[in-house]
């Protein structure tokens, strides 16, 4: 096991906290450069999803992890990000223009939804971000000028000044690659701001930051736009890999898969997000994959209609009964068990908060 | 030397360009077809919300399969069908088709669901050079090509537009009822809208006008102020933009109130469920189609022979979405056997476009494509549930 010796304060938030990091950040990144050209456009069709999926995962996180706000409305925002992106280009403004765009306007729109809806608490907040959900859907399907309504939008392909980037190729590979690396790295350093800081004082408890002088209000509904923004970032990548959005593409299921990510994922930590997302993309093909190559009757069985969802659900079912800390949890408990070895001892990872009650009569 | 390396590849190039025709080469794959078999792929709803579709087309894909290979295949070939469940979501469907193209390398895609399913996959294919038939949606992107577009080329289809059926059906039905009031009430979406402008078009062409406009949103279970709306506006002839449960919800309604226009239901109300489940509230509703619908105790000859299969096979009964997924199958190995021997990518087009009629066994209008129309029919028939059957009124239909 290795003891970081500590010598200054700031190596208490400091990002890279041993060389471990950098090599292991850097291999990882390495092999993710290279993959577009070693993958076939199957596999690295997934990992494009696979990183607009986390890239919504740490928005979420954001929101939901480290604020504890939940949202079961952020395929809203992917989609205003998206509708952004196709109608902007439609319109001949350029990428470098309407990207950021995109994450403004939907960060803007998570301010105006944010104000009312975090006036509200738990299941009611949830309730809130549903209703928003539903009426982005009805918007999209009825503002026929510029959304098409239900017939759906065809988007052209992502064109960076007269560079075409393909939906299947290298280029919109790494485009998705470095803005999920980029969001990562904006998170990472919110949250050792102030910000972040005040975000998980409202999630662990709401009174205690309250008493500390924190504006509750102000500051749920700074993380709801930062969470929203990321999203639309999202929503614009996706316009551009899916090439045709329609409404009934950004619905209540949606929503509830990207929840799915952070849960499965882990809704602690950013690696949550990023493992999350790989679960839910590839859990898909990956049962697929299960269905071809098993032979005979395991094979049939697999194959079966509704198989995959059933042990879709099964799976996630399994989760929140024996690892409510998600993949990154679990993981991390892995590690300590070998770092520790012999010693590991189960409580370590008990949940030590001990004020839920005083939260009663907030 | 190298410059001139050089400037032989521009001059190359130069008549290359020179040489090819305005309508430059469409790439077509040759993968997917051995001495042995031919690989097809398709991607189906067989779990998700239309599933009431995507299983007996699959099914009806997968009999027709089996009966060719049955049979001694195309030209020696056997037919090998590999599907995969969207449950009607696109990003499925992207991934899907790029595992058909790249894994299972198959030389066609079938039959594949689903407007935004389809429409989400189709470039992947044309990049691939994988031709792209008879998907399960009649809008109008499956059919219309650009031809400065070469890769456009190879999209097929051979089901029957809304637009077009319903315009065919609503003049037909204008012409024997003479109705004073026309009306419209239709499925607030796609599809929906895809049957109003057909609804419009027609009005238009025969200047009339519609006398009450109602909408829906997909999932409504209640009806009564639609039912209402209508009645007031004293509509004697209802054209229904609608599905299975609202078709029955919204004339069950009527009836309560007393209201009885002629019902004429757009193609997708013509399905044997609608007669199953409305019984008699339904009796004497008229409905746009493409093909009679075969029953298996009144079929006769080969369509007789395949319902029975059908039903030994699945346990239920045969419907238009089984005959549908049986055309696309037969249509194909048609045009396949046509190819020839050597069959490859570029004379699978070829053939496609050679302008020769398929005929199917449930007598459907023929199909038949060219160089410039890639969608097989627009011949309209008008039924009516007779007896808890639906039985042909006329075929033939046009605008």
């Amino acid at each position: 096991m290795r003891f970081t010796f500590k010598t200054d304060y700031d190596q208490d938030i400091r990002i890279v906290k041993h060389g471990g990091y950098v090599w292991s950040y850097g291999v990882l990144l390495a092999l993710l450069a290279l993959a577009p050209f070693v993958l076939s456009s199957y596999l690295q069709s997934q990992m494009v999803f696979v990183f607009i999926y986390a890239i919504v995962g740490v928005a979420l996180m954001i929101l939901t992890g480290f604020t504890g706000q939940a949202s079961i409305g952020h395929a809203a925002f992917l989609a205003i990000g998206a509708y952004t992106a196709g109608y902007m280009q439609s319109k001949g403004i350029p990428f470098v223009v309407y990207f950021p765009l995109a994450a403004v306007l939907t960060g803007g729109i998570g301010v105006i939804v944010g104000f009312p809806a975090l006036r509200l608490h738990g299941i009611y907040l949830v309730i809130a971000t549903i209703a928003f959900g539903l009426i982005v859907e009805e918007v999209l399907a009825r503002w026929e000028s510029v959304t098409h309504g239900n017939e759906g939008m065809r988007v052209k392909a992502l064109d960076i000044l007269g560079w075409v980037m393909p939906r299947d190729g290298a280029a919109f590979y790494v485009l998705t690659l470095l803005t999920l690396v980029g969001v990562l790295v904006v998170a990472l350093n919110l949250l050792r701001s102030p910000t972040g800081r005040a975000f998980i004082a409202i999630r662990d408890s709401e009174t205690a930051a309250k008493s500390m002088g924190i504006d509750l209000a102000g500051y749920k509904v700074k993380s709801f736009a930062i969470s929203a923004a990321i999203t639309g970032l999202a929503g614009a990548l996706f316009a551009h890999k899916m090439s045709f959005i329609s409404p009934e593409m950004f619905t209540l299921l949606l929503s509830i898969e990207f929840i799915m990510v952070i849960i499965i994922g882990g809704a602690f930590g950013l690696h949550g997000a990023v493992m999350g997302a790989v679960f839910m993309v590839m859990i898909d093909p990956v049962l697929t994959e299960l269905k071809d190559g098993l032979p005979g009757a395991a094979g049939r069985f697999f194959g079966m209609a509704g198989m995959k969802g059933a042990i879709y659900g099964l799976i996630i079912m399994m989760f929140i009964l024996f690892e409510p800390l998600g993949l990154y949890g679990r993981w991390l408990k892995i590690k300590l068990f070998f770092q520790l070895f012999p010693l590991y001892k189960k409580a370590t990872f008990k949940r030590q908060k001990t004020y839920v009650k005083s939260e009663r009569n907030r | 030397m190298k410059l001139s390396a050089f400037k032989a590849a521009l001059l190359g190039a130069a008549f290359g360009l020179a040489a090819t025709p305005a309508m430059a080469q469409t790439r077509v794959t040759n993968q997917g077809v051995t001495a042995t078999e031919i690989v097809l792929g398709t991607h189906q709803d067989l779990s998700g919300p239309i599933k009431v579709w995507g299983v007996p087309v699959y099914a009806g894909m997968k009999q027709a399969v089996e009966e060719i290979n049955a049979a001694g295949g195309i030209h020696g070939r056997k037919l090998r069908l590999i599907a995969e469940d969207t449950q009607y979501d696109p990003k499925k469907a992207v991934l899907a088709s790029q595992k058909l193209i790249e894994k299972d390398k198959i030389f066609a895609m079938v039959g594949p669901m689903g407007s935004p399913t389809v429409l989400a996959a189709q470039d992947i294919l044309f990049d691939a050079g994988v031709l792209q038939l008879f998907p399960l949606t009649a809008a109008e992107f499956t059919f219309k090509f650009d031809p400065a577009k070469p890769q456009e080329r190879l999209k097929f289809n051979n089901l029957l537009p809304y637009v077009e059926s319903t315009r065919a059906g609503l003049k037909y039905m204008i012409e024997l009822k003479k109705p004073k009031a026309v009306c419209i009430m239709y499925q607030d979406d796609e599809y929906g809208k895809n049957v109003f402008d057909g609804f419009t078009l027609q009005l238009t062409a025969m200047s009339l006008k519609a006398a009450s406009v109602t909408t829906y949103k997909r999932g409504a279970s209640d009806f009564s102020a639609q039912a209402a709306k209508m009645k007031a506006d004293g509509c004697d002839l209802v054209l229904m933009g609608t599905v299975i449960r609202e078709t029955i919800g919204l004339m069950a309604e009527s009836k309560k109130l007393g209201f009885a226009p002629v019902w004429l239901g757009a193609t997708p109300t013509n399905v044997i469920e609608i007669p199953a489940l409305g019984k008699e509230l339904v009796e004497g509703m008229y409905s746009i189609s493409a093909v009679e619908i075969p029953y298996r105790d009144t079929a006769k000859g080969k369509v007789k022979i395949w319902a029975d299969s059908y039903y030994k096979t699945n346990g239920s009964e045969p419907n238009t979405q089984a005959v549908i997924g049986h055309n696309v199958i037969t249509t194909f190995a048609f045009y396949a056997e046509l190819a020839g021997k050597d069959l490859t990518g570029a004379k699978m087009l070829a053939a496609l476009e050679s302008g020769k009629e398929f005929r199917d066994i449930f007598g459907s209008p023929p199909t038949k494509f060219s160089t410039t129309n890639h969608l097989a029919t627009t011949i309209t028939q008008v039924h009516i549930v007779k007896d808890g059957r639906w039985v042909v009124v006329k075929e033939g239909l046009g605008f």
